[in-house]
């Protein structure tokens, strides 16, 4: 495929732009399926969705239903969730426990090791030698690996090992893992939501400083009623205390980082404020980890491991979750996540904060989403189809990291530091890089 | 001497909760509740059971204080919302009322209902159904809303769902 019809990469002209038929073009979208979701590392979810002997969870790798199962020895495994027999998906729930997996339609049964533990009736089944000799086993996923309790699967068995694959990047889910030396946890109650645009436009939207005042006014009017209140009625938000999304705010408030294979972050400077949920371990975080990756656990932080993983740690802590389903239909699985053994206090506030500003039912993402279908809506104008939105921070971004990333010990590809009225779209860059190499034909790392 | 709530008083009251909704009425629905009231739609926890601890599981939204919803109201009528923007068309049928305990002065309240929701953004049509949960109490006569718990039984939620939808 020629990448460049779809992205206009020239950095020496101070030119990057994409076309709008990436977002709604059918055979586009069935490439990405392929050569991306299906292709390569994807995430699946974190281990302490299968903590015990047997526990089981399901998802999906790009169209194919993949199920993520411990065996009674402590062994976590990728399969896919399909039985070799006629195909049927075996495991019907998005989790649970179980020793042995029944196929509902004809009953073959298997481990949770995978293996086959029956075929019904075999003897009986005038079966030829070439049967008996076949394994009937659940065909395990070419590749399968953890990355600090983020567990990761490709279909494709000719990629790199995941931690090449992370780079970088993968300093920033240590941030996220080392919160609690017990490890990570989803709160109870997954929340589902779907939009009618194309997913790639939640992978910006992560990244996207620049529409926050735009998009979200009503829900800065919100802060700033319970502000002027302070009631012990209302619910407390980390943005209260933040000038974050204050259009006058000085100095240097964040920025962004751009790694190889198209991870990406978006970060700003909230400060160890007691808004934070984390708060109370900030003495004991700084204590273990120093006190440089205790401030940036504090920072504002919008994390994509592409193609879909995003972990974002603004308002409370995010764990999404993107599944394309056609080029204007998208998928999002999200749950808060937490570092496990927080107070009961800290975690009520995490689950408050959560709840306004990321569920579908909330203040703050349906602008969001709703913006999603309006781009996908104006994407139809090809009149035009170049689009302008990968411009700011052009005379910005530099090569390597800087100052903040030294820090972590972390050598990003480019980096911007920004102002709160800079809001770099260079970021982006590192999204459709990745995507032309790869829908182009090329592996990743 | 009061006497406990009758059906017909509960249907009275949840009719006209659903009708305030309905026509955007929404400081006369504010009113509908105490000053402390809980407005709760777990989330689900799996295929069979919905969250049942607000302070260590999730939500789909959680509220303790008429004081949040008065926020959520603000924003919908804001006109700063793109998600609201215009407010879509809503009707609630309130069904299968039950009184499941009452005395004079509170009441458990149990009902079934059905939103049907036309979103004139995007010219689509999505129906939420489910079940409610009602604490009322007597105050000054009138029977006020001092809980409200909403369990959304379609919750793969189509990009927005917010209070006036279910």
């Amino acid at each position: 495929m020629d990448v460049t019809r779809f992205v206009d990469d020239r950095p020496e002209d101070g030119v990057f732009r994409v076309n709008r038929a990436i977002f709604t073009d059918q055979e586009i979208f069935e490439r990405e399926i392929e050569q991306i979701f299906e292709g390569g590392w994807v995430f699946l979810g974190i281990e302490s969705q299968a903590a015990n002997p047997h526990d089981f969870f399901t998802t999906t790798i790009g169209r194919v239903p993949v199920m993520v199962q411990r065996d009674g020895e402590g062994t976590l495994r990728g399969f896919v969730n399909s039985c070799p027999h006629k195909g049927a998906r075996l495991a019907q729930t998005r989790a649970g426990n179980a020793r042995l997996h029944v196929c509902p339609y004809h009953s073959w049964s298997f481990d949770s090791a995978g293996r086959s533990k029956a075929v019904k009736s075999l003897r009986a089944g005038c079966y030829s030698a070439a049967f008996e000799q076949t394994d009937h086993g659940l065909a395990a996923l070419p590749r399968f690996e953890s990355y600090r309790g983020f567990l990761f699967g490709s279909l494709a068995a000719d990629v790199p090992p995941l931690a090449d694959y992370l780079g970088e990047a993968a300093k920033l889910l240590d941030l996220v893992a080392d919160q609690s030396e017990e490890g990570l946890e989803l709160v109870p109650g997954q929340v589902t939501f779907t939009y009618e645009a194309n997913w790639k436009l939640q992978l910006e939207n992560c990244s996207d400083a620049y529409h926050f005042t735009s998009a979200h006014p009503s829900y800065i009017r919100v802060l700033e009623r319970r502000q002027q209140e302070m009631s012990a009625d209302v619910v407390a938000s980390v943005w209260e205390n933040s000038d974050y999304w204050k259009e006058e705010a000085q100095g240097v408030a964040g920025g962004s980082y751009s790694f190889a294979n198209g991870h990406v972050l978006n970060w700003g400077i909230f400060g160890i404020t007691p808004a934070i949920p984390l708060y109370e371990k900030a003495g004991v975080l700084a204590e273990r980890h120093g006190e440089g990756k205790r401030d940036w656990m504090f920072n504002m932080r919008n994390l994509t491991i592409f193609p879909n993983l995003q972990v974002a740690e603004n308002a409370s802590s995010q764990l999404r979750v993107i599944r394309p389903i056609a080029p204007g239909l998208t998928e999002m699985r999200t749950w808060c996540i937490a570092p496990k053994g927080e107070s009961d206090a800290a975690r009520r506030q995490r689950i408050r904060q959560y709840e306004d500003f990321f569920n579908p039912t909330g203040m703050a993402t349906p602008d969001d989403t709703v913006s999603y279908e309006n781009c996908q809506i104006g994407y139809a104008g090809t009149v035009e189809p170049w689009l302008q939105g990968y411009a700011r921070g052009m005379t910005a971004t530099v090569d390597g990291g800087n100052r903040f990333s030294e820090l972590l010990g972390m050598s990003p590809e480019r980096s911007v530091l920004a102002d709160a009225q800079l809001c770099d779209e260079t970021l982006f860059h590192s999204y459709y890089r990745a995507w032309a190499k790869r829908m182009a034909g090329g592996s990743e790392a | 001497m009061s006497a406990p709530l009758t059906r017909t008083e509960a249907e009275d009251l949840l009719y006209r909760e659903a009708l305030l909704i309905d026509t955007q009425r929404f400081a006369e629905w504010l009113e509908l509740f105490t000053p402390d009231v809980e407005f709760w739609m777990p989330a689900w926890r799996d295929e069979c059971t919905t969250t049942e601890n607000p302070d260590r599981e999730l939500s789909l939204i959680y509220y303790k204080g008429r004081r949040n919803l008065e926020d959520r109201v603000m924003r919908l009528t804001s006109g700063l919302s793109t998600a609201s923007s215009p407010l879509p068309r809503v009707v609630h049928q309130v069904t299968n009322v039950l009184v499941v305990e009452a005395d004079a002065a509170a009441a458990t309240v149990s009902a079934a209902f059905t939103c049907h929701r036309f979103d004139v953004r995007m010219d689509r049509t999505d129906c939420f159904f489910g079940r409610y949960d009602y604490h009322l109490v007597r105050q000054s006569g009138a029977w006020l809303i001092a809980r409200k718990k909403i369990t959304l039984l379609n919750d793969t939620i189509p990009t927005v769902v917010d209070i006036n939808a279910i």
